[in-house]
């Protein structure tokens, strides 16, 4: 019994912080829980608008993007300053050994989130906008087989240029491809 | 002393002629795709679904598409999506069409050898003749480029390829893709999507110590994904259990967001990138349909 002890309490703990990691986080970790939390919440305010299931307001588009675009490029970047690896972190160590792409994909954000918060007067196209995906022609330099990402070679005036749930998907999904590297999910 | 040497000599002669026996053996059969024409538009667009670009691509390097994907690591080694740009030395230039269906369909090398399973050929195996010729004829637009990814790195004893010989047999099994006439005609074009050409199974589903996956397992999730990963059960159950609808699956694979307003990670934010949002909004909402009915 009493050498059983320690290790329940250590598995309390565990336990403890795995149901509370974003609040048991302290310093420039939590900010970027925070701040994540907040960008995550503004896509879910936006995402019924986005699929029909909601009525369409541009100025609730353009608010939600300008709020991810505040959050990303490099104030994003400077919340992961060297050894922030809190336990509580779910930043991957490719983060810091890999950090040029990490930096990319934030500044990556920052266009789109700029450029759908231009294309919210566009409203939407419906899905499968032939420009944003479908047609596979837009793939990137080497024609219809392509591998490169269109957002990469796009400025937030071109992305603004498409219908916003175009522009929306093409956000999200650098948050995707961020998350898939540099993020522990459980 | 001497009769185990002696025995031991005896154990190694056997060991070596099964695996003279088993280099030997012959796997797969032979092709023929007479004459169809060719669609590359709809060949780039199966390419897509089928995970040939993203797999094959490492977007972060400097190389261009189709010439070699990042590492994919694994309990057997390290493994490397190689360059199937047509470059004759480096690529596929210098293969046939017959060649280039029996390795997708069937997973065996121009010369002979079998894959490794890190490449989803079961899954391919329903492609039809002319999915194949108009995939080839994709692959021909593209340009040719010697660069590559480097090789696999496979530790003894997986770099013995006559061993998969072994696998094949024991573990080439694919999920049915049938077409069942009394389902809707989305659900049957979903259930060829997911069990084929977009091989959801290749890692929602558990593997065997010997890296095959246990069919009773199919969708049902796996935590010992290449690099740690884990991909969550997508089976109709545990998706109603978790509160996915049809419409929020469909939307997810065309943003990659989930019905919280989280993105995806893990590695399916790739399969969006690179797969799942180039697909028509009929084969999303196909996906769906199929993976959200109950069996």
């Amino acid at each position: 019994m009493f050498r059983k002890t320690p290790l329940t309490g250590l598995a309390l703990v565990g336990l403890t912080a795995a149901a509370f990691a974003h609040t048991g986080a302290t310093g420039v970790v939590k900010e970027r829980m925070d701040a994540m939390k907040t960008m995550q919440d503004a896509i879910k305010t936006i995402k019924p608008m986005m699929t029909g299931d909601a009525p369409y307001d541009a100025s609730t588009v353009r608010s939600a993007a300008e709020k991810i675009a505040a959050l990303s490029g490099d104030d994003l970047t400077r919340h992961y300053p060297e050894g922030s690896t809190d336990h509580l972190t779910q930043a991957l160590p490719a983060v810091w050994t890999d950090w040029d792409r990490f930096e990319t994909l934030a500044a990556q954000l920052e266009t789109t989130a700029l450029g759908l918060a231009i294309a919210a007067d566009n409203g939407l196209h419906g899905a499968g906008h032939m420009m944003e995906n479908g047609s596979g022609m837009m793939g990137g330099g080497s024609g219809m087989m392509g591998g490169a990402q269109p957002a990469q070679m796009m400025t937030a005036d071109h992305i603004g240029q498409m219908p916003a749930d175009g522009a929306f998907a093409m956000m999200t999904r650098t948050c995707s491809a961020c998350h898939d590297q540099f993020r522990k999910d459980d | 002393m001497l009769r185990a040497g002696m025995g031991l000599l005896g154990l190694l002669t056997a060991i070596a002629a099964c695996a003279a026996l088993l280099a030997l053996w012959p796997i797969g059969t032979p092709v023929a795709l007479g004459a169809l024409q060719p669609d590359p538009q709809r060949g780039a667009y199966l390419a897509r679904a089928g995970g040939c670009i993203g797999c094959h691509s490492d977007p972060g390097s400097d190389r261009p598409a189709l010439t070699g994907g990042g590492p994919i690591k694994t309990s057997f080694g390290s493994f490397v999506a190689p360059n199937i740009t047509p470059d004759p030395d480096h690529g596929i230039g210098g293969w046939t069409l017959e060649d280039f269906a029996r390795a997708v369909r069937q997973g065996i090398a121009p010369d002979g050898r079998p894959y490794y399973p890190a490449f989803p050929y079961a899954f391919y195996g329903a492609l039809s003749d002319q999915d194949i010729v108009d995939m080839w004829a994709a692959f021909q637009t593209v340009p040719a480029s010697p660069e590559t990814a480097g090789a696999h790195d496979i530790a003894f004893p997986f770099d013995l390829r006559f061993g998969l010989k072994l696998w094949r047999a024991a573990y080439l099994h694919a999920p049915p893709t049938a077409p069942d006439p009394a389902r809707p005609e989305a659900w049957n074009r979903g259930q060829w999507l997911v069990n084929g050409l977009a091989h959801c199974g290749a890692c929602h589903t558990d593997r065997n110590l010997a890296g095959g996956r246990i069919a009773a397992r199919h969708l049902k999730g796996s935590d010992d994904l290449p690099g740690g990963g884990t991909a969550p059960d997508i089976t109709a159950t545990a998706l109603a259990r978790t509160g996915w609808t049809a419409g929020d699956l469909a939307f997810a694979l065309q943003s990659g967001v989930m019905p919280g307003g989280d993105t995806f990670g893990g590695g399916m934010g790739k399969v969006v990138q690179h797969s799942t949002a180039w697909l028509t909004p009929e084969d999303r909402t196909a996906i769906a349909q199929y993976l959200t009915t109950e069996n």
